[in-house]
């Protein structure tokens, strides 16, 4: 039974893969702008026949569904394409662009997910009192500052405060780890508030709704202390739509935070897949995006398999 | 295991402290390079990283926009100015240890003019007929006609390994040049990393250990970056950023006056601008100066078809009478072209935000002097797909110079030329500029040049409108940097950082 769940879901998730990289190849065509007038530029000479040669060469001759055709099979075979300017192969891009973007997921995940649920949990505890409608207020806020004008304005501030920190740009764990987390400390707090806001609306919301229910009238009834009564009953039903929206906002994230990569300038995926598109660079975007839809996907794959562990009704 | 990791982490460490003093110069830039391959990649973003830095050709222009010797020490002209003879400088070599010689230059010319490479600087030589290596440090050009320009131009073109004239894409990524700095690492969209070559040719320079270009597209961070002294230097910026660091503690602007232009450009193969009336209309109708204090923020000077950076080719601004502010004038002249009504004309604009600023009051200048005009705000991709069919009736953009004035008309303004979008075509100009190309005589090419500037100002195809100042800024503490119009960084081989 679970296995044929599981197998059900893998087979949604192909589905998905499938008619997302279709759609994704159409469009990408569609953007006016040829992509061999951009890569030949504004300022040289450009003979029909240089145009010619460059359009077989990146392939746009051909009718897009054997464009698509040609691209797909190579994709099945682990080969994801060479960069248009560069020549590099999109694999190489990809990965030297992944670890910002996942570092990135992870920290304001950890941030605004993690923090949310206490949260959530101590407003839903104090419904009604000032305190609850203060911290609402305060959530409210966190949702509508923009993340580029809180990035700028972290940036400006921490820039009088303490100016000889070098907290600009992005250096890899692995060469100096201090450096890493100092750098991101910013970016994941940017992208991380409107999380945190987010989700402590939705558990505070959730579990208000769980503590309305019958079960929870009955295990007061029978003696539960009220800890026990909020975590270990109503906590897990709230969990339900919590787990949802943070396996959506992962996605997301993954796609590359485009706006905070460029104000705190980390080359992540948001910026790659930005070049891409001002380039047309048509290799690179297309692969790029499957990867992200990959991620997306993986992770409401995951998300699925953790409502197995949270919900008994699932399992039955 | 656990003894292992320590004494890899001491090693870290020790070598952590050596590179701390050695001295990186951190520059942040806005935009990534397309590639480093000098001969494919001309894009600004590309051109002030490698020119001069890591690569160098048989000339170079200095802060005077002068020509002076670079790879080539010494040469002589012929007579009749078509053989150009050039003595290399001894002991040279390349970042990859390979000494320098004549083949090396035959070769990057090749390089440049080949077919498969498709360059864009292919057309600096058009006057080449061919290229000879008589020894090891001699090299001929054998020119079809005398070039006058050729002195500029071939001051951009870098000397490159002979081993890369057939290599199409390993220079994109892996520059090896002549320059006083050698290509260390390039992290896309992150930064480009230089290291101080130890064979440069000259002694002493350069100062620096290396350079590192940190890409941070976001202009608030850049500013605040140099401002705390995380970076050192922003080159080549806008008035817009530079008057925002002004009188900044620890922070100092160089500046100089632009070789590129802002302008509006109409198409004059149809109506209503085939008609040479409604052309100087719009001259008249243009308020240059308050363009430039609205949008500008002040920082430049009205300017006709050359730089006033070029002080030896421009004709003053002063002596081209439409440039004179005249909405009455301009109204006239449409009336006397046969239009009634206002005339609706839609202007493309590029997406830069000071050209974006510029076309704003182009828009309601125009539309006081007797046209309707409507703003197409585009996205870069379908601004150059229109600006190359010459989808257009108008289009606001900027345009790049050069120390030499035949690049800023040949291309641009001559029938047939590679980037005359305009369909203009005019016969008596097309003389005067094939001429003027060939001339020695520096005072029969200053005539014939400033009889182009008459014939362009009113009645040409683009309307100039301003040259900006260009400024870089930089830490205080930064000695040796001079600022040159064509946004080279090459004096980067005298700067240094002070303690």
């Amino acid at each position: 039974m679970l296995r044929r769940l599981l197998l059900a879901r893998l087979m949604d998730l192909a589905v998905v893969l499938v008619a997302v990289s279709m759609i994704v190849f159409a469009m990408i065509r569609l953007i006016p702008g040829d992509a061999v007038a951009i890569m030949l530029g504004a300022n040289t000479e450009v003979t029909p026949d240089r145009i010619a040669a460059l359009r077989a060469q990146i392939g746009l001759d051909q009718p897009i569904a054997v464009q698509y055709f040609g691209w797909i099979a190579k994709v099945l075979r682990g080969d994801l394409g060479t960069s248009l300017w560069t020549g590099r192969p999109v694999v190489d891009e990809i990965a030297v662009h992944v670890w910002p973007t996942v570092q990135l997921t992870v920290l304001a995940l950890v941030l605004g997910a993690g923090l949310a649920v206490p949260a959530g949990c101590v407003m839903a505890r104090l419904r009604g009192r000032g305190a609850d409608a203060a911290m609402r207020i305060v959530t409210v806020a966190g949702l509508t500052i923009p993340s580029f004008w809180l990035g700028i304005v972290m940036i400006l501030v921490l820039a009088t405060v303490a100016p000889s920190l070098q907290l600009l740009g992005y250096v890899p764990f692995s060469q100096d780890p201090l450096g890493n987390l100092a750098r991101l400390a910013m970016p994941a707090f940017a992208l991380g508030l409107p999380i945190l806001a987010n989700l402590s609306r939705l558990v505070r919301s959730a579990m208000l709704d769980a503590l309305g229910q019958d079960y929870i009238r009955t295990a007061r009834a029978k003696g539960v202390p009220e800890r026990g009564v909020v975590y270990r009953h109503a906590l897990r039903n709230a969990l339900i739509p919590f787990v949802t929206s943070v396996g959506i906002m992962t996605g997301y994230l993954l796609g590359g935070a485009i706006v905070v990569e460029q104000v705190f300038a980390i080359p992540g995926l948001g910026r790659l897949i930005l070049g891409a598109i001002a380039e047309r660079n048509y290799p690179l975007l297309q692969a790029t995006i499957l990867m992200v839809t990959l991620g997306f996907v993986v992770v409401n794959f995951v998300v699925d398999l953790l409502y197995l562990a949270i919900d008994p009704r699932v399992r039955g | 295991m656990a003894r292992m990791s320590f004494r890899s982490m001491l090693l870290a460490g020790v070598l952590a402290s050596g590179v701390a003093s050695a001295q990186v110069l951190e520059v942040a830039v806005d935009a990534s390079p397309v590639g480093l391959d000098p001969h494919r990649a001309t894009a600004f973003s590309t051109f002030q990283m490698i020119n001069g830095t890591i690569y160098e050709g048989l000339t170079s222009i200095d802060k005077d926009l002068r020509v002076k010797p670079g790879v080539a020490e010494s040469w002589t002209v012929s007579g009749d100015g078509k053989t150009y003879a050039f003595k290399l400088r001894a002991g040279m070599t390349f970042h990859d240890g390979s000494k320098v010689e004549a083949a090396d230059v035959v070769a990057t010319i090749n390089r440049v003019l080949s077919k498969e490479i498709a360059s864009p600087l292919a057309s600096r030589l058009a006057a080449l007929d061919r290229a000879e290596a008589v020894d090891a440090a001699t090299v001929v050009l054998h020119l079809k006609e005398p070039s006058a320009p050729l002195l500029v131009s071939i001051a951009t073109i870098a000397i490159v390994p002979r081993s890369m004239e057939a290599e199409k894409e390993a220079l994109q990524r892996a520059p090896i040049g002549t320059g006083p700095f050698k290509f260390k690492e390039w992290q896309t969209n992150g930064f480009v990393a230089l290291e101080k070559h130890v064979g440069y040719w000259r002694a002493g320079a350069p100062k620096l250990d290396g350079i590192k270009f940190n890409i941070v597209p976001e202009s608030a961070t850049r500013q605040v970056g140099l401002a705390s002294g995380q970076y050192t230097m922003l080159p080549n910026i806008d008035a817009a950023t530079a008057l925002q660091l002004k009188g900044r503690p620890g922070v100092k602007l160089a500046e100089t006056l632009e070789l590129a232009y802002s302008f509006v450009g109409v198409n004059t193969s149809r109506p209503p601008f085939d008609d040479a009336r409604v052309r100087q209309a719009v001259n008249y109708a243009l308020n240059r100066q308050e363009i430039i204090a609205a949008a500008l923020f002040g920082a430049g000077v009205p300017g006709g078809p050359l730089s006033p950076a070029l002080k030896d080719w421009v004709t003053p601004v002063s002596e081209f009478a439409c440039y004179k502010h005249d909405p009455g004038r301009a109204q006239a002249l449409l009336k006397e072209a046969g239009h009634s009504a206002p005339v609706a004309i839609t202007i493309n604009v590029l997406p830069r935000q000071d050209i974006r600023d510029v076309a704003q009051v182009v828009q309601a200048q125009l539309n006081k002097a007797g046209f309707k005009v409507e703003l197409k705000n585009q996205e870069m991709g379908q601004f150059i797909q229109d600006w190359r069919n010459s989808n257009f009736d108008m289009f606001a953009s900027t345009n790049a110079g050069s120390p030499d004035p035949d690049d800023y008309f040949f291309r641009t303004f001559r029938t047939g030329g590679s980037t005359n979008v305009f369909k203009y075509s005019n016969t008596e100009l097309d003389g005067l500029l094939d001429g003027a190309r060939t001339m020695q005589d520096p005072k029969a090419r200053q005539e014939a040049y400033a009889k182009v500037q008459l014939m362009l100002a009113c009645d040409g195809p683009i309307m100039h409108i301003a040259y900006g100042q260009l400024f870089t800024a930089m830490r205080a503490n930064v000695n040796g940097f001079e600022i040159i119009a064509n946004r080279s960084l090459s004096t980067l081989a005298d700067t240094s950082v002070a303690k």
